[in-house]
Parts: C-alpha cells; structure tokens; sequence
C-alpha cells in the first residue's frame, strides 16, 4: 500500500525552545539552536491533501510533501518508533482521518526530525540518545532508509523449556543474573525441586512468573523474613477503629467518610525506574498509583495525589557525582516534567508535590500517593467465581517494562542504568484517562466483580493474585499487542502501563462491552476463571504455563535474616556562635534558602493542583499563592460541607541519627499539621512508605526498629496506619563504592472533618494578634535540623518529644482551641523551625512579626509535634488562667505587626530585623536555580 | 429553575465536565453530560439543547494539538448541527480545552466551522503553568458577561497551551477580546505570570461578533462553589441560566 509523508513545522516553537535550553544545560553547551519538525506517515489508500486540517492548523504551522529543514543548518537526527511497536498518537490520527472522510488510512506514524545547530553528527545522536528516545521502543531512522510498512511487523520467539536439572549453586545464580531474574539461591533451588518433583522442565514462562511472583517487590521477602508485614497489620486489628473500612488488605486503603462513601489511599514508590530513566520512571510512577485507586475495591475515582522526591543535592559538582548515576539535576527536572506530563491529563489535583535531599539518595527515592472516592457498597472486592471472564481493558501489551518487577528489587549499580532501562517506559495518560471515565460508570451498573491493575509483573502478577483462590486460564492470543514480536512469557511479564484487569459474571461482559464502548476503552476477554487451582496459559496452540497457584502462593522459600545493631559514628554539632546582625542574617538566610525550606512552587505551578473542582486548600496559598500551605483540604462531595484533609511528612535527615526516632517523629509531624488545621485526630488514618538500603544485618536492625516504633505508636495514639509499602533496594553500587539511602520513612495522613470551611490556614491574619507556641520548646535540640545542614553537620541527638501522653495532650488543646475559634491561623513546626513558620506567616499575608527568640535553638530547633497558633489574646494572665489547660504548654513568642518585617527582640532590645521581601530572595532563588 | 438544558459536551480525556455541572447547577441551570461518541452516533443531537459548554481537560490526548482533534471530528462531522445550532442564536462556552476546541474549530472568533481565526499555542514558559489569575472585564457585551464590565474576576487558571494568536480579534474585527489578564491594581497586564501564557495584550478570552460564543482559559467552574477561595466564576453561569430564561 502507498505511503505518504507530511512534513510540518511550527512557527514559535515553544517545545522546540524549550529542549534547546535543556540540552544546552544538560551537557549540549555548543547548541546554537534546535528545530524540530513532525512527519505523518501515512499508509492507505488516500487523499493526503484532505487530512490537513488534523495535522496543521495554518496560523502557526506550515506543510509540505518535503522537508523543510536546510540541511546545512546542522545534523538532523530523526525519532520513530520501532517497527513492532504502535505510536502512542496513531489511534488519535485514525480517529481524525476517519471523521475526515478518509478512512482507507491504514495505518500512521509519527515521527520527529530534530536539527541541531552548533553540534557534530556524533554529538547530536549522542544528545538524542539521552534525551529524546527510549531506544527499548524507539530508533533512529537513517536517512535513505525506505518503509516497506507502517504497521506493526516482527515474528515473536518461541515457547522454550527451562531446565535446572544437575545445575550446581554456582551455575543457577550464573543463570539467574543472565536471564534478569534476579532470583536468589534458595529461590532457584526450590524451582529446581519443582522440576524433579513433576517430572518436566518449566517453560521459560513458567520460571518467569515464579521468580517475579516472588520477587521483594511483590512478596514482600525481606519484610516477611523479619517478620514486619504483619506488625503494622496487626496493629491496627489491634486499634479496632469504627472508621477503617479496608486495611492492607487492598490496592489501596479505605476509611469511611460521610453519607455513605469511602475515602482511600495508597503510596507507592518508583525508585529504580526514576532512578534511571526519570521522565518515564515518575510518569510511570503517577500511572501506578493511580491505577490503584482505581483497582480498589470495585472502582474508586481518584481525586487527589502528592510527588514526594529524595534526590542528591542538584548542586553537586559534575566531579562528585557517583559514576553511572544520573545528576539530580536531571532527575528532579525531569521528574518535574514527568509528573506534570501525567498527572495533568489524568485530571487530578496535585495536592503534595515536596522535593528534599540527602546525599544517600544517589538511588532516588519516587514516592506518589494517590487518594480515591467511592460509595461503601462498593468498597469491598469480591473473590471472582468459577467460570467468571477475566476482561483485559486499556492499552496494548508490548516490550516495555519487561523484568521491572525483578529489577527494581535489586539493588542498583553503575551498570544498571545502561542494561535496566529496558525496565522503563513513558505512560500514556490518555489512555487511562478514558477508564478512569469508565470503571465509575461499570461499577455503579453493577458489573464488577473484582478489578485490579496491571503493574509490576503484568498479567502473569493481576491474574495470578485475582485467581489465587480459584484457578485461572488464559488465553494469550486473544491478548492485543502493540508489538507483534513478544514470545508468551513476555506477553505475560510485560509491564505495559494502562491496563486493568476485571473479573465479570460471562452474563454481564456484554453489557460492560457496550459501556467500554461508548468511552473508547479498549477491551479483551482473555481468559476465564476456574477451579482448578491451577495458573494455566495457553499460547499458538501449546500450553505455556501450567503451575498449581499453591506452589505459586506459598512455596517461595523465606530465608532468615540475620540482625545486628549497626554502630552509628555520630559527631555532637559544633555550631557557631550567634551574635551579631550579620550573624544572625547569614544564619536565617541560610535557613530560609535550603532546599529542604525554599520555595519550591516553580516545580508546583507546573501541576494543576484546582481540577475536579474540589480543592479548598491547595498546596500553595496565601496573599500571592506562593506560600506552602503544609496541608491539603478538599470537600470531594459536592454541594456538601464535608473535608478530607490530607498531610505529608518525610524528613532524609532525622534516620541519619536515630531511625526509630525518625520514625515516630513523621508520624507525629503528620498528624499534628492536620490537627492544626481543625482535624481530630480520632478521625484520622495513615499511610507508611518505607525506603531502606539492600538488606544487610545492620540495615534490618534499622527496619526493624522503624516498624515496631511506628506500629507501638500507632497503638497508643489510636491512629490506624491502613495502608503502605516498602522497598528494600536503596543502595547504589559503582566504582567499589556504596552508596546508601538513609532510613526513610514518609508518613501521610488522611482524615476527615464535618466542616471544611473551618480549616485553619497558615498566613497570619491581622496585626496586633500574639503568636502563640503550643507544645514542648525548651528541651530543643538541632540535631537532624536544616540548620545544622545547613552548616554541613548532622549531630547525634535529635528533638524527641517522648511522652505520647504530653503530645496527645497538646493535640487536644489544640483542637480545643479549634472548637473555640481560638486561633486565627496556625501551622505545625517541622524543617525549618519557627523561623520557616514566621516568615511564611509574614509572607503569606503581607504583614510581619515580631517576636523575643533570641537563640538558634529557640528559632531554628524542629519541634516536632508543636504548633504556631494566632490568638487574640488582651490579657495573658487571664487567657492562661481561663484558656490553658493544666499540663499543656503554651508560650506567648511575640506578635504579628502590620510592617512587613521580621524582628527578633530580646525584651524592648532589637536584635535584628529584616524586611520579608529581602528575606524572600534568598527563599526563592534555591529551587529556581536548580529547575531553571 | 430554567426548562432549558444546557449541553456539556465532553470527549474521552475531557476532564472538567462535572465540576462544571456543578457550577451551573448552583447557578440555578440544568445541564446533561452530553459524550461526543453519542452525538456521532445519532444517539443524542445538539439542537436538543439550548446551549453549549466544552468544557477542560486534554481530549484525545492533545494529541497533534491541543483540541486539534476534538475540533477536527466536530466540523468533519457534525458541523450541520454546529451550523444550525449557531443559527439559532444558542449561546456556546469553552473553557481551556474548551477555548482551544473552538479556536481550532473555527467557531471562535468568526463563527466558521472549518476557518482559522485564531489559535492558542504554547505559553511562552513553555510550561503547563497553575496559577490563580485576576481576569479584566471588558466593556464588549456578551450575554455571559452582562453586568461584569471593567470588573476584576478571581479565578484558577491551568494550561500549557494559552498564547492566542490572532489577527481578527480586536476592535472592528470579527471577534472581540472579553477577559484580559489583570495585575493586583486590576490594569490588563502582559507580565508573567499574572498573565500565565505571556498572550499579546494579555487576551484570556474571546468572544465572537455576537458575544454568543465565549472561549476563555481560566475556569470560572473551579470559582463557584462556597468552598472555593473566590466564587467569581459563577456569574458566568448566573448569566447563562438568566440569558436562557429572558424571553
């Protein structure tokens, strides 16, 4: 069939502008210029002239049969995607042409043609090959080089047996590593077993599945070898709270809301794939998340999420970065770029985006939460029956993101990044998109039985847990392909983002199938559900896995895992003096302009964060919209009063000190920004993620410990974790050098209240109000702080409040306080101390405080678990005496004032001040620096 | 509550079509979720409804443009039924992907189903850029802003793509500008980022020759409800619902 090209080029080309300023500080500094020009190819039988109204509009794009690039103006290097593989554009040209009249199009591409000005040939593939493909499901397309076809072409391998038989230690962890299985010893012995015990040698699919099954990142190992995965679990059985509808039981946790709907939320990280490839690895991330809201139960609907990123400084010197790591830089631009490529389409609000450092992060840590809404009826999955259809829907399966799921449990090395980035792919909002749409509408008619998504481990992952209590049998022609050439076990083992997979009664399919229909869903029965007890899968007539789900299930072998109480070489802080005006300004700049307290809303502005409608406070607020607002409060069900209010905690430097600190402390940070804003924490839920470096004695001293305090806490506050993850691969190998991540652990809440216009935010409010400190201050340590970092020091002691019985204390006064109306506006202290808190305070207003802190301690000490309150106080004595509950302690610090400006007064003696507008300079040049 | 029933017409990766229902509700309108699959189906027509709203979001992907296929299916086919439903004096509204549908479309600013009068192209950022913006009214008349003239409206506003670029917008030309990004003293302003995109003269948003038809960035449905930080937006569709009761 004939095939065209159409050549088009934009006029004020802002994508085009914008890699030119990217390359150029990413490596590319003799870019003089980059043009970027878009073919259609174009196969069928048709009138090329008549689609143009779909690939130009003739304001600001020009046509042609021919390029219009001079070639002399520099090396042109052209991106298709690979023959096997379908472009993520094609349905959208197929869907013009055909309106258009045409539709003998058969089939389309797109690709593009980008000049580089001022570069080699050599130095513009290389360019080209860092940033502008993924060479798994792109290529460069040679200039002379002639289509034969556009549609998807390739020849898949075949089945093949896999035998371990008289293979020695040695031999199957040789095997292991060669195939990408990352599986261990014990684990390839226990399959080497299988196969005696059954008489024949698995297929190479059959072994797939196992060793993904069992891989960290889907059977929890290391968890389950220290005995954790239950503690949290168990926990919160423990707590028996009325509200919890649905705890790590799910894709997702469930608390009840109000008038009969539930509210989720899950966290899930992305660190290796973000590590390597951040654009895809993070757009990949938000897909994941998303899609486990919408497997949650029969369906929720995702109405908020959060990026939290652990990166390296991006300051770091090119000299000082590990070999074979990508810069931070890189990651967190692109990272910021992937979120906003995603999450953006997907029309969901960007409730938490949050960016800190640490210089363990060399493996990043990619967190996302997801928060979902759904009607209690539908809360709860069922198991599917025998004889129900297993219905594929979304994207098609091809080559990507094979052995994610194996990869990312494995800890990552210098060469990781070159063979692993095989394991990432771009997502494709649109596509989910469109069943977002759909499953509200299938849930609500009844047709679901049970739904999952397709992550790590594909089909072969979805199916195998839908159908582990019955039997499954698949299919895998019925299986639609973008890539013609993918052999079973990766058309099982693909991790193609935008698929889901149901569970329906065979009578209600056809119904479902008119609904999919009608919101462009694309749909497959792939198989049934059974009661054979067994994972079954057939492929061209041969049958490619038969594995009982018992063995799948349960045989995976856990191996101990020995402990040992790591020694800690922890110097005390040794922080200069502060005396003088200069010193007091180099020392609250320096405060203000860390990455940890910086404005970061040049990354945030890029997300939409007022979508859907339902956002009350977003992440940013304030006279400007500039001001970090710490907390996130929407009212999901229209027309009504009720809020949900979400909170973030994740602090890399406190685990330096104390892990189990740490710990305690996130959960508590959380909890008490939420309680500030008029939350009760009686009504309230957590979500954990836990990031550690690969497993060794010492770092499971660490895991353990962080598990049982925040599981002890948990307990005595009454405050339920209901849902969370782990990762135990946060190490970086490269050049005999090892890397770790610090013990992380970020904590979320979500809790709900009956009045969200009651929320109070953190911007002061009028002049002459006194700034009220509720909680401990004088037992202030700078341990951990953003201080002490910001001198280059860790310290060995951090600021523990201990007493649970004096925090649950002080959130009580404070939501007394609340109840009363007692405070204006208010904000829990985290990074940054009060000093953060101030002059956010200012900033968010246009007013200014002043107040008698007159040590670094006082000002710049983490007070974890304490608050800033606004009152309206005329008489000290007298509020103390009637307002202040015994046993909780509030200090008056000072008040707001209507000049603009900052001012630390000892008594009536000033000791230094400054204008909020200068101090704001150093604030918000951190981040703009680093993101450009 | 109006008899007349406004359509929200929506495509797959629209993303703003039940918030807008919202707003119009509480402004006293009916509306019905109106699937662009079901009007080329001949399931459902436009000239049921008395008037229009495509809302926000990122149909079809924004893939090859922004709105630029969404436009291109609506003019290939259905544009008897946009034909007749602009004769018929129907008031129509896009709101970010909105706008960009009617742009690309040709209905905003002349009202040519298939022309290009106008298009809105890449903030000069080169980024998706959220931010809540001030928005100057004009003093052209337009059903959908009676009452607003020289006012200061508080709404968010979300988009990568809203640079217009036109030369048929202005005075004596066939489409008129409505809403201008304004600064904090409420003058109209180019400078970033009270104006988001960097658009010329700081155009948020066009109307045609009549004022029926209203393309405008910011979302005035995300500025509605009680709960919203301003509910400037909802005199929008307080004009809408008032407009589709005058007789």
């Amino acid at each position: 069939m004939a095939i065209f090209a159409i050549y088009t080029v934009s006029r004020d080309d802002a994508e085009a502008r914008n890699w030119l300023g990217f390359l150029r500080r990413h490596g590319c500094p003799a870019l003089s210029d980059l043009a970027i020009e878009r073919v259609f190819w174009l196969e069928g039988a048709l009138d090329v002239r008549s689609l143009l109204p779909l690939v130009v509009n003739p304001l600001y794009q020009t046509a042609a049969e021919h390029s219009m690039l001079d070639p002399g103006r520099g090396p042109i290097v052209e991106i298709v995607y690979r023959p096997a593989v379908t472009d993520p554009e094609t349905p959208s040209i197929l869907t013009g042409a055909r309106a258009l009249g045409q539709s003998g199009l058969e089939f389309a591409r797109l690709s593009r043609r980008y000049q580089f000005a001022g570069l080699s040939r050599a130095e513009a593939h290389k360019a080209a090959s860092r940033f502008l493909y993924n060479p798994v499901v792109q290529r460069v397309r040679e200039p002379d080089e002639v289509w034969g076809t556009l549609r998807p072409s390739g020849q898949p391998d075949p089945v093949r047996s896999v035998t371990l038989a008289g293979l020695d230690d040695e031999a199957l962890s040789a095997l292991s590593r060669e195939r990408s299985w990352y599986a261990p010893l014990a684990q390839m012995k226990v399959i080497q077993a299988h196969e005696a015990a059954r008489g024949r040698a698995h297929t190479d699919a059959e072994i797939e599945i196992l060793v993904q099954s069992w891989s960290d990142h889907c059977y929890h190992t290391t968890w389950k070898s220290l005995g954790l995965l239950k503690r949290l679990s168990q926990a919160t059985a423990a707590i028996n709270h009325p509200l919890v509808v649905s705890a790590f039981k799910d894709n997702a946790g469930g608390m009840e809301f109000y008038d009969g709907w539930v509210v989720t939320i899950k966290g899930e990280t992305h660190n290796f794939p973000t590590a390597i490839a951040p654009f895809g690895g993070i757009s990949t991330k938000h897909g994941g998340v998303i899609r486990d809201t919408l497997g949650f139960g029969k369906g929720a609907y995702p109405i908020g999420g959060s990026t939290v990123m652990g990166t390296m400084d991006p300051r770091l010197a090119d000299a000082d970065l590990p070999a074979g790591a990508l810069h931070p830089r890189l990651i967190v631009s692109e990272s910021i770029r992937g979120t906003a490529y995603y999450v953006n389409p997907m029309g969901i609000p960007m409730l938490h985006p949050v960016y800190r450092i640490h210089p363990g992060y060399a493996k990043c840590f990619a967190l996302g939460h997801s928060i979902g809404l759904i009607p209690r009826e539908y809360a709860l999955k069922e198991t599917p029956h025998p004889g129900d259809v297993a219905l594929l829907i979304g994207g098609d399966t091809g080559r990507d993101g094979i052995h994610g799921a194996t990869a990312s449990s494995a800890s990552m090395t210098g060469e990781t990044l070159a063979r692993e980035s095989a394991a990432v792919q771009i997502g494709h909002p649109i596509t989910e998109r469109k069943f977002a749409t759909a499953i509200p509408v299938l849930r609500d008619a009844g047709l679901i039985r049970s739904i999952t998504d397709l992550g790590a481990g594909g089909i072969s992952s979805a199916a195998g847990e839908m159908g582990a209590e019955t039997g499954v049998g698949l299919d895998l022609d019925r299986v639609p392909l973008k890539d013609r050439s993918l052999a079973a076990w990766e058309i099982l083992l693909s991790e193609s983002q935008e698929r889901m997979l149901l569970a329906m009664a065979p009578e209600r399919v056809a119904e479902a199938e008119a609904i999919l229909d009608r919101f462009e869903v694309a749909h497959t029965a792939i198989g049934h559900f059974s009661d054979s007890g067994r994972f079954q899968a057939a492929w061209r007539g041969q049958e490619v896995v038969d594995v009982e789900m018992s063995f799948l299930w349960s045989a995976c072998p856990i191996e101990p895992t020995p402990v040992a109480e790591p020694e800690r070489r922890l110097e005390p802080l040794h922080l200069p003096m502060v005396e003088t005006r200069e010193e007091w300004s180099r020392a609250i700049h320096g405060v203000l302009g860390h990455f940890h307290c910086a404005d970061q809303s040049v990354a945030g502005a890029r997300f939409d964060s007022t979508v859907q409608g339902r956002t009350v406070v977003g992440p940013y607020g304030g006279k400007n919209h500039r001001m970090p607002t710490n907390i996130a409060a929407s009212a999901p069900l229209r027309g009504k009063p009720y809020g949900l209010v979400t909170t973030v905690a994740f602090n890399p430097f406190y685990g330096d000190i104390d892990p189990a600190a740490m710990a305690r402390m996130m959960v508590i940070e959380a909890i008490t920004k939420a309680v500030v804003a008029g939350v009760d924490y009686r009504e309230m839920v957590l979500c954990d993620n836990f990031y550690t470096p690969r497993l060794r004695p010492e770092v499971a001293w660490d895991l353990k410990e962080m598990v049982a305090a925040v599981a002890d806490l948990s307990l005595k506050i009454g405050v339920p974790f209901i849902s969370g993850k782990d990762s135990s691969s946060g190490t970086f190998e490269s050049a005999g050098r090892r890397i770790d991540v610090p013990p992380t652990l970020a904590v979320a809440t979500m809790g709900r209240v009956p009045d969200v216009s009651r929320i109070v935010t953190k911007e002061f409010k009028r002049a002459g109000n006194k700034l009220v400190l509720v909680g401990v201050m004088d037992a202030g340590m700078l341990g951990g702080t953003v201080y002490a970092d910001s001198h280059g020091q860790r310290g060995d002691r951090l600021f523990e409040v201990e007493d649970v019985g004096l925090i649950l204390r002080h959130w009580d006064a404070l939501l007394e306080f609340h109840k009363r109306g007692a405070y204006l506006s208010g904000s829990a202290i985290a990074e940054g101390g009060l000093a953060l808190r101030l002059f956010e305070g200012c900033y968010g207003s246009g007013l200014g405080a002043k107040v008698d802190l007159v040590t670094p301690m006082l000002l710049f000490g983490e007070l974890i678990g304490s608050a800033l309150v606004e009152m309206t106080i005329d008489d000290e004595s007298e509020w103390r005496s009637q307002s202040v509950p015994a046993g909780v302690h509030c200090r008056v610090l000072g008040e707001v004032t209507s000049e603009p400006r900052l001012v630390l007064a000892d008594d009536a003696r000033v000791l230094w001040q400054e204008d909020i507008s200068s101090l704001a300079e150093s604030w918000s040049a951190t981040f703009r620096e680093v993101v450009g | 509550m109006s008899s007349a029933v406004t359509a929200i017409l929506y495509a797959p990766g629209t993303n703003c079509h039940e918030e807008t229902a919202a707003a119009l509700e509480r402004a006293g309108g009916r509306s019905e979720l109106v699937l662009l699959h079901d009007l080329l189906e001949g399931a459902l027509k436009l000239s049921r409804y008395q008037a229009a709203i495509i809302p926000g979001g990122f149909s079809y992907g924004d893939h090859l443009g922004a709105g630029r296929v969404f436009a291109t299916v609506l003019v290939a086919q259905l544009r008897e039924q946009l034909t007749e439903f602009l004769e018929a004096a129907k008031p129509m509204l896009g709101v970010c992907n909105g706008f960009q549908v009617l742009t690309e479309a040709g209905i905003l600013p002349g009202r040519a189903p298939g022309g290009h009068g106008a298009a809105l192209i890449e903030n000069e950022s080169s980024r998706f850029e959220d931010r809540m913006v001030r928005l100057l009214v004009s003093e052209e008349s337009s059903p959908w802003t009676a009452g607003l003239s020289c006012r200061v409206l508080q709404m968010p506003s979300a988009h990568g793509e809203g640079r217009l670029l036109s030369d048929r917008v202005g005075p004596d030309c066939e489409g008129r500008v409505v809403f201008r990004y304004a600064d904090s003293d409420g003058r109209a302003t180019e400078a970033y980022p009270e104006n988001p995109s960097g658009a010329p003269g700081g155009v948020a948003g066009i109307a045609d020759r009549t004022g029926l038809v209203l393309g405008l960035m910011p979302h005035p449905e995300r500025a509605s409800l009680p709960v919203h930080e301003s509910q400037d937006g909802l005199e929008l569709f307080r004009n809408l619902t008032r407009w589709l009761r005058s007789p």
